[in-house]
């Protein structure tokens, strides 16, 4: 497993021009995909963003290589069905293929846990996520160019804490026991961070008992 | 209006998806009721969509792609809608979130009274490491006062209830710790329906301790 300060780095070793998935309209190749079955766009789609998925599932996952790749796949055959679903004005391709892959590890590592048929899917319990109100997700989509920014803008340690949970896996216990910090420092992390990113928490959230956060970074 | 909201690192870790699947149904319940939550969890999902356009990526295999074009012709099974467990008999169906409904089984549910305020029936969802279940407290009553062994999270589902913390309104999100004692009193003028998710057994104390062994933990 490659060490988490790998994505740390990514975000400030991106040089200028090299933003954005070198301008691809990825959108419209997924819209494509969903309106038409357009197979060369999908082909497109895959060709890009395989090696990336299969680094996350490798990364929060651990499976072997073969297994990986049965995850990537899934993905994709999901992307298949789902992309008449798909609409730029919601959100971009990469967010709305990356849920789908985490939907996809989700119920993997859950299948692996407990052989049951019957089990609930990721995509279930996500599902009220897709019935935001119209503007909300235009506020969603709007955002995306400021996380960009923003994420590339966040010191080190907190953008290591957000990539070990998403891009790794990792709830907050488990980034706490990997670094060797107490769980109130990773909570305080997340916090400050999403403050930067200007995802805007309820008031309630500073003031939260049994936090037992030590405010000190 | 409701006061009580999941942690920022909690919200992060449904984006993520690295959470039990019960504390999961927690969330998103939660969200059912908190507009200001659920506007925060939109943007998260982006992160994890930078988190992927900015990965390193790792090769696959060359003929994987044909794999999976060879795979989109055949006839899958179509999107299946979630199943509503429309038969649910039980008169608390109708308070519930519908997204929560998909959850229950099919008929009544299964009411264990834990004490004579408080009545538990739980749900299975195939966790082993959490219990998740629907608490009923009735009209003003009080639950005996207890501690906890491991952390549990309430959802207010219907009515309100009340501790030495606090007033808990519908879509409150609260979390109590290991070692935390309470006792909840529900509102005198309505029963009180709640969500839980319980990570060990809780502990009566004092007197009501005698109760304790009907505080069984039953995750499935």
């Amino acid at each position: 497993m490659k060490n988490p300060d790998t994505m740390k780095i990514r975000f400030y070793s991106e040089k200028p021009g090299e933003l954005m998935s070198s301008g691809e309209d990825w959108n419209g190749y997924l819209e494509k995909v969903g309106q038409s079955q357009d197979k060369q766009a999908f082909a497109a789609l895959f060709t890009h963003f395989s090696p990336l998925l299969k680094a996350f599932l490798m990364k929060s996952g651990g499976q072997n290589s073969a297994t990986v790749e049965e995850l990537v796949q899934e993905t994709w055959i999901k992307v298949w069905r789902k992309a008449p679903h798909f609409s730029s004005k919601q959100g971009s391709a990469s967010t709305w293929i990356y849920t789908i892959a985490r939907n996809t590890r989700i119920d993997s590592i859950r299948a692996q846990a407990r052989r049951n048929p019957d089990m609930l899917h990721a995509e279930d319990i996500y599902a009220d996520n897709d019935h935001a109100a119209p503007h909300e997700r235009l506020v969603q989509f709007r955002d995306k160019r400021n996380v960009t920014d923003a994420l590339k803008a966040l010191p080190p340690e907190q953008s290591e804490v957000l990539a070990m949970m998403y891009f790794q896996g990792k709830s907050g216990q488990q980034v706490a026991e990997a670094l060797n910090l107490p769980l109130g420092t990773v909570k305080s992390r997340v916090r400050l961070a999403l403050a930067k990113l200007k995802v805007a928490l309820p008031d309630q959230m500073a003031a939260t008992r049994n936090n037992g956060a030590s405010d000190n970074d | 209006m409701i006061r009580n909201h999941p942690d920022a690192d909690l919200l992060v870790e449904y984006s993520a998806g690295t959470m039990d699947i019960a504390p999961m149904i927690s969330v998103t319940t939660h969200l059912q009721f908190c507009d200001s939550c659920r506007r925060a969890v939109g943007p998260l999902s982006s992160v994890g969509g930078e988190m992927l356009e900015h990965a390193d990526g790792v090769a696959v295999s060359e003929g994987l792609l044909d794999k999976v074009l060879a795979c989109l012709d055949e006839p899958g099974s179509p999107d299946q809608e979630p199943q509503s467990s429309a038969d649910v008999v039980d008169d608390v169906a109708d308070v519930l979130p519908s997204y929560l409904r998909q959850f229950l089984p099919v008929g009544n549910l299964a009411w264990r009274s834990l004490s004579p305020s408080l009545k538990v029936a739980p749900i299975g969802i195939g966790e082993k490491v959490h219990e998740l279940a629907l608490h009923r407290i009735k009209v003003g009553g009080k639950v005996p006062e207890h501690n906890h062994k491991g952390s549990e999270i309430t959802v207010v589902l219907k009515g309100s209830f009340s501790d030495e913390d606090g007033v808990y309104q519908e879509g409150d999100f609260i979390v109590r710790e290991a070692g935390d004692v309470h006792q909840p009193i529900a509102a005198k003028n309505e029963e009180c329906i709640c969500l839980s998710v319980l990570a060990a057994p809780i502990k009566l104390t004092g007197i009501k301790r005698l109760l304790n062994p009907l505080l069984t933990f039953s995750p499935g």
